[in-house]
């Protein structure tokens, strides 16, 4: 390693050296490791066997030091993750409303700590059992690095550009040093040197393949070399910054007082840490007052896919399945450590083929024998001891790609992706228990026989039929379940849009689906106080939107929240009065349609959603006038929430609605509209709803043919809207309409005709073929055909309206043949 | 300036019916209108060769490292003796972009499969392929150009007809492939092109690259022709040619793909611009360099159009032709030869402007709407505050309307 420190600029080698051997010789054994690191895990066990501490420190949330047990457990199998959350229920803080949607509603987090058969820290808990060593983490709770809301910042943050970095922010996933490593000018100016292009290949190359460490004194020793220059080119402003101070100083605290209290020696005890915090200051500090609040901490079943980075995870492990190969490899009386890389290689070059011939590729055994010779070839070329993950990865493009990777390799590299993070799902020990909420669950579905879809890989579709009761509470456990965002059911028909009746539900049971239950506990211990708060907290973010809070109040209504839905039908009341938005209001008024459908069986009081219904409805028509000029992007926005309220009107609702009050506020919007277009509109619904004759149409279309050419050319735009609003009254008023369009078109000259076309026959297009059909009949009539010669026309297969024009466009011809001289 | 090294090959005197391996002796390197790569960068490989560390595989020039260093330069010049004289030589960077790509060739080349470069026109495939071929072998010239019209024969060997009427088949008579040359000295053997010969000619590769053999039905005392060691082939082939000729399954799994992909990022695409049309200006004895603001702009061009988004993240259309890097070199030394004979000899952003056009419109006239739009949409915005996208802007549009 003292070679690798050599000729760095900006870096004191010997003043580097002299740090790390300081650590090195310190009563107190410091063990440097990285997360996820399978010679880490092997090297570190040896030392732990070799020194038999009486207690192991490990970088692990101190909140969690209970739950070791529980992890140490022989029942309990990685993949499995510490999952710790705290909740601001007092707002001591100050980031209610920042952090969480609203004021009144308290601000959570959560972070995940994963462990996976050779995570380091998994290991040194197994070995610790093995040999009666105590064990505690220290690292500081991750409540503990939230910055508390300072009044007077929100403006200063504003002005802060967008995506500027900001570490102050609460982590989300577990805090790792290499961050720190990636950005500090050591690595930066090895990578450079050495022709690292990420930071995990430069590990690989360094620490995990090609033996270059005989036993874990020489690992230790190289790794502290590392960290030391890595920390020696990191800047105090970056590790305050990321909290590195305060967590180190937790740690300290931690190491010190035990050893203290349990008048333990030094020499008794280990401490497993990421490398870079070996060199944390040896003061104790005053320690940092936590914020108080709820804090839950929990193991929790992991997969390979959620600690990979692939599923977003950053301080993840890129290939988890791989890393996993290479440990076993070293594992057992007979494993040869040198040659575990190499058969790690096989097995996943096997693998990968295996994998990629069940997709579809051409992939025999003669390609895996040149990959891995490829491979070999390309660790020797790169300086790397053994083949590493970025070896094979590229020996098997080079050897089976035939093409362009992401095209012609798509299969090939998807198989790649598979069998690199593997689909190992861990296992928690029985006795550690369950958090209320994962336990409502589980009874749940105990309790509503759906046992079967459990542990099943495979989607299961059920079908719900609502007026049966078992059926029903199936259905209020899915809507509840939607609603807190796990993703064990998924509704694919039925809800709002659909049938009364019949649900269709589509059921998958996944390990995520636990995690995302331990995610939400916070919310509430059962099902319903989950979903109840979760549903309190959209609210809170939306109250003044008549549209978002019906839709949850009829969401509240199909989870069975008796107490949310008179506390929601309170909250819809006053956004129906406070939404002044016909889009809003029209929406809301859809919802609270199907709520009133749903009231009797759902036992809610029809009475008062009809009351919402009516005021929703009056809101509207108020506020149909405001959007007379909007822009033309909401034109359609617009004209959808303005047949809504018509629907309402004429639909089953609409008895008690007040009609003039509709119309009234349609005329209004007409008049004041200077858009052909909801002009159109406005005259459809008034024409639909029979507010108007049907001919008033046609007089609007005749004033077109009269007026000067370019509002003429806007007559297109108006029958579109016409067409889009009326559908059936349109047709009483037909005759009078397609006179009125033949003077128009006559009074047009051609350009002007071609410039009307397009949205003259969108418009025709919006008409169903039957009603197209009786409006060219109309034409042709007005063109000399008889009545009854439609008929036999028809039998050229072709429409009456067509067949007078061919007749028309016949004779047109013939008069012009007459006049050509041949 | 010091005659050119014939490049070294494995003697091929010791095969009776062997030709000489050809290299570019007798003219002296200033006669030639472009030198081969072994040629022009002899200094460089010559310090690798004197600086060597590492084993070189059988008939190799350079290890492998080497040959990485020689295409992806070295930070550090090398010291050496070259024509008698204790000099540095500086090794540059030949080829831009990922060195995996290097690399993956490089090992591809000392296994017992060939290497088939992939990629849209003007990625830089012939010019790795030479440098690979120059660095390894030390001849970049045992080449096939494929076409519609490459016969097997001209993979293989054919023979001299006259000779043959007169005296029959022997040895001497037959005229050697650059393949075969290849073979007999150990040589890399480069096919360009390879997608463009019909699939028969493609398939007469199957038994060279298998069993390193070529068959002579002939010379029944004399009929096989075996290679040596550190023969490979590097065959080039356009991604949009793929398709049309494809390699039989057979020929696929004895060619490792390795696929060029056009450079992404604006900071290398300028390095390629300004050290390619530099050398290229050199050559053409064109005075002067075309200036940094003015390769960004030719580049930011072909990078926007190409990707079909500009940097403000407004969408334009693309052009259906292939905007390569080679492209942007071309546009950059028909800029820089416009502005020398007709122009004040310095290259502005009008020159670039004016030779824009046949770069981006070649076989689809559309291509000329999706430029218009790109410079009333995208220019005409940076013209109003940028001095240069303004006399850009201003040219292009002179043009487009004429």
């Amino acid at each position: 390693m003292q070679d690798i420190l050599a000729d760095r600029p900006g870096l004191d080698a010997n003043a580097v050296e002299q740090r790390a051997r300081a650590v090195l010789a310190e009563p107190l054994y410091w063990f440097p490791v990285r997360h996820h690191s399978p010679s880490a895990a092997r090297f570190l066990a040896e030392a732990l066997r070799a020194r038999r501490p009486r207690v192991i420190f490990i970088e692990g949330p101190a909140e969690a030091t209970e739950m070791v047990q529980h992890i140490a457990d022989a029942k309990t199998k990685p993949p499995i993750a510490i999952y710790s959350s705290y909740r601001d229920d007092d707002n001591v803080l100050g980031l209610a409303g920042i952090a969480s949607s609203a004021p009144d509603v308290p601000a959570k987090w959560g972070v995940w700590y994963p462990l996976l058969p050779y995570s380091p820290e998994y290991v040194a808990i197994r070995v610790a059992k093995e040999i009666g060593a105590q064990v505690v983490f220290i690292d500081l709770p991750h409540h503990g690095l939230i910055a508390p809301h300072v009044a007077g910042e929100e403006e200063a943050e504003e002005e802060e550009e967008e995506g500027e970095e900001d570490d102050e922010v609460a982590p989300a996933e577990q805090a790792s040093w290499e961050n720190l490593a990636v950005e500090s000018d050591f690595y930066r100016s090895l990578a450079e040197t050495a022709g690292y292009r990420s930071w995990a290949e430069c590990w690989d190359a360094l620490f995990e393949v090609g033996g270059r460490h005989a036993d874990a004194e020489e690992f230790r020793r190289d790794l502290t070399y590392f960290c030391a220059a890595v920390r020696a080119t990191t800047s105090d402003e970056r590790m305050l910054r990321d909290g590195t101070f305060a967590r180190e100083d937790h740690m300290w605290r931690a190491i010190a007082t035990t050893l203290a209290e349990q008048k333990l020696r030094p020499e008794d005890a280990v401490v497993v840490c990421g490398g870079f915090h070996l060199f944390m200051r040896r003061e104790l500090v005053p320690a940092q007052v936590l914020p108080k609040g709820t804090v839950y901490a929990t193991v929790a079943p992991y997969s390979y896919y959620r600690t990979s980075e692939r599923s977003g995870y950053g301080a993840g492990n890129r290939a988890p399945k791989y890393y996993e190969s290479i440990y076993q490899h070293t594992q057992g009386p007979v494993a040869v450590v040198a040659d575990a890389p190499i058969r790690a290689m096989v097995d996943h070059v096997v693998a990968v083929l295996a994998r990629g011939r069940r997709a579809g590729e051409l992939l025999s055994s003669a390609d895996a024998i040149s990959i891995t010779q490829h491979a070999r070839m390309l660790a020797s070329l790169r300086g790397h001891k053994a083949p590493t993950l970025d070896d094979v990865r590229d020996g098997i493009v080079s050897c089976c790609c035939k093409g362009r990777p992401e095209e012609e390799g798509r299969y090939l590299l998807a198989a790649m992706s598979e069998v690199e993070i593997g689909s190992a799902v861990g296992r928690v020990t029985p006795a550690l228990g369950r958090l209320p909420l994962v336990f409502d669950f589980y009874r749940t579905i105990d309790e509503l026989d759906l046992g079967e879809t459990m542990g099943k890989e495979k989607k299961t579709k059920i079908a719900l039929d609502l007026r049966q009761e078992a059926d029903e509470r199936r259905s209020v456990f899915f809507h509840r379940l939607a609603e807190l965002g796990v993703s064990f059911a998924a509704i694919v028909e039925g809800g709002a849009t659909n049938t009364l009746f019949r649900e269709v539900w589509k059921v998958e049971w996944s390990p995520k689906v636990e995690t995302q239950l331990i995610e939400n506990n916070l919310y509430g211990d059962t099902m319903e106080a989950a979903a109840t708060a979760k549903i309190d907290e959209e609210l809170a973010r939306e109250q003044d939107d008549a549209a978002s809070v019906c839709e949850r109040l009829l969401r509240a209504t199909n989870m069975d929240l008796p107490g949310l839905v008179l506390r929601i039908e309170e909250t819809a009341g006053h956004a129906i009065d406070a939404d002044a938005r016909l889009v809003s209001l029209a929406r809301a008024l859809t919802h609270l349609t199907v709520l009133r459908r749903q009231a009797a069986r759902k036992k809610i009081r029809e009475d008062v959603v009809k009351d919402l219904e009516g005021r929703c409805f009056a809101r509207a028509c108020f506020a149909i006038p405001e959007v007379a000029n909007v822009p033309v992007e909401d034109h359609e926005e617009v004209l959808a929430a303005l047949k809504s309220v018509a629907e309402a009107l004429l639909g089953d609702s609409g008895v008690g609605f007040d009609s003039v009050l509709f119309v009234e506020n349609v005329r209004s919007a007409y008049a004041e509209s200077a858009s052909p277009y909801l002009r159109g509109a406005m005259c459809g619904l008034l024409t639909e709803t029979r507010a108007q004759p049907a001919e008033v149409l046609s007089q609007e279309i005749l004033k077109f043919a009269q007026s000067r050419p370019e509002v003429m050319l806007t007559c297109g735009e108006f029958l579109d809207g016409v067409m889009a609003t009326s559908r059936t009254a349109i047709m009483l008023g037909a005759q009078s309409l397609v006179e009125a369009f033949d003077v128009l078109l006559r009074a047009a000259s051609w350009e002007q005709f071609l410039i009307m076309l397009p949205r003259t026959r969108k418009a025709f297009e919006r008409l169903h073929d039957r009603s197209r059909v009786a409006f060219a009949d109309r034409v042709a009539e007005l063109y000399g055909l008889q009545e009854g010669e439609g008929d036999k026309l028809a039998q050229l297969d072709t429409s009456a309206g067509a067949a007078a024009w061919m007749a028309r466009i016949d004779a047109r011809v013939a008069e012009l043949m007459k006049e050509w001289d041949f | 300036m010091a005659k050119a090294k014939t490049p070294s090959a494995a003697d091929p005197s010791s095969a009776p019916n062997v030709a000489p391996v050809p290299a570019p002796a007798s003219p002296s390197e200033s006669e030639l209108l472009r030198e081969p790569a072994e040629l022009k960068y002899r200094r460089e490989l010559e310090a690798l060769r004197q600086n060597e560390a590492d084993q070189a595989p059988a008939a190799w020039q350079l290890s492998p490292r080497s040959v990485l260093t020689y295409i992806t330069g070295a930070k550090k010049p090398l010291k050496a003796k070259i024509d008698g004289k204790e000099v540095e030589v500086a090794i540059t960077r030949k080829f831009f972009g990922d060195d995996s790509i290097v690399e993956r060739s490089i090992v591809t080349l000392a296994s017992e499969r060939a290497l088939l470069l992939v990629g849209d026109p003007g990625t830089g495939k012939s010019w790795l392929s030479e440098h690979l071929a120059a660095a390894i072998s030390g001849t970049s010239l045992l080449t096939i150009q494929g076409t519609a019209g490459t016969t097997e024969e001209q993979i293989k060997y054919s023979w001299n007809i006259a000779r043959i009427i007169a005296e029959g088949p022997k040895p001497e008579n037959m005229i050697q492939s650059p393949c075969m040359l290849a073979m007999r000295a150990g040589k890399i053997f480069r096919f360009e092109e390879i997608t463009r010969c019909v699939g028969d000619v493609q398939d007469a590769l199957v038994s060279i690259c298998s069993d390193k053999t070529i068959a002579v039905p002939e010379l029944p005392d004399d009929p096989m022709v075996f290679a040596r060691p550190g023969f490979n082939i590097i065959a080039t082939a356009n991604a949009r040619d793929q398709g049309v000729n494809e390699l039989s399954a057979a020929l696929k799994r004895r060619f490792n793909y390795i696929h060029i992909p056009v450079v992404s990022d604006q900071k290398t695409e300028v390095e390629i611009v300004r050290t390619r049309s530099a050398e290229l200006l050199e050559r053409y004895k064109i005075p002067g360099r075309i200036e940094e603001p003015v390769l960004k702009l030719l580049t930011t061009v072909f990078r926007e159009m190409r990707q079909g988004a500009t940097g403000e993240g407004l969408s334009v259309q693309k052009p259906t032709t292939t905007l390569s890097t080679a492209e942007a070199i071309g546009v950059a030394l028909d800029a820089a030869i416009h502005s020398r004979y007709f122009g004040t000899g310095t290259v502005g952003p009008e020159d670039i402007a004016r030779n824009l056009i046949g770069s981006i419109v070649k076989e689809d006239l559309a291509d000329l709407k999706v430029l218009k739009e790109y410079m009333s949409l995208v220019a005409k915005k940076r013209a109003a505050s940028d001095p240069a996208w303004k006399l850009f802007h201003d040219a292009a549009v002179k043009v487009l309307s004429a």
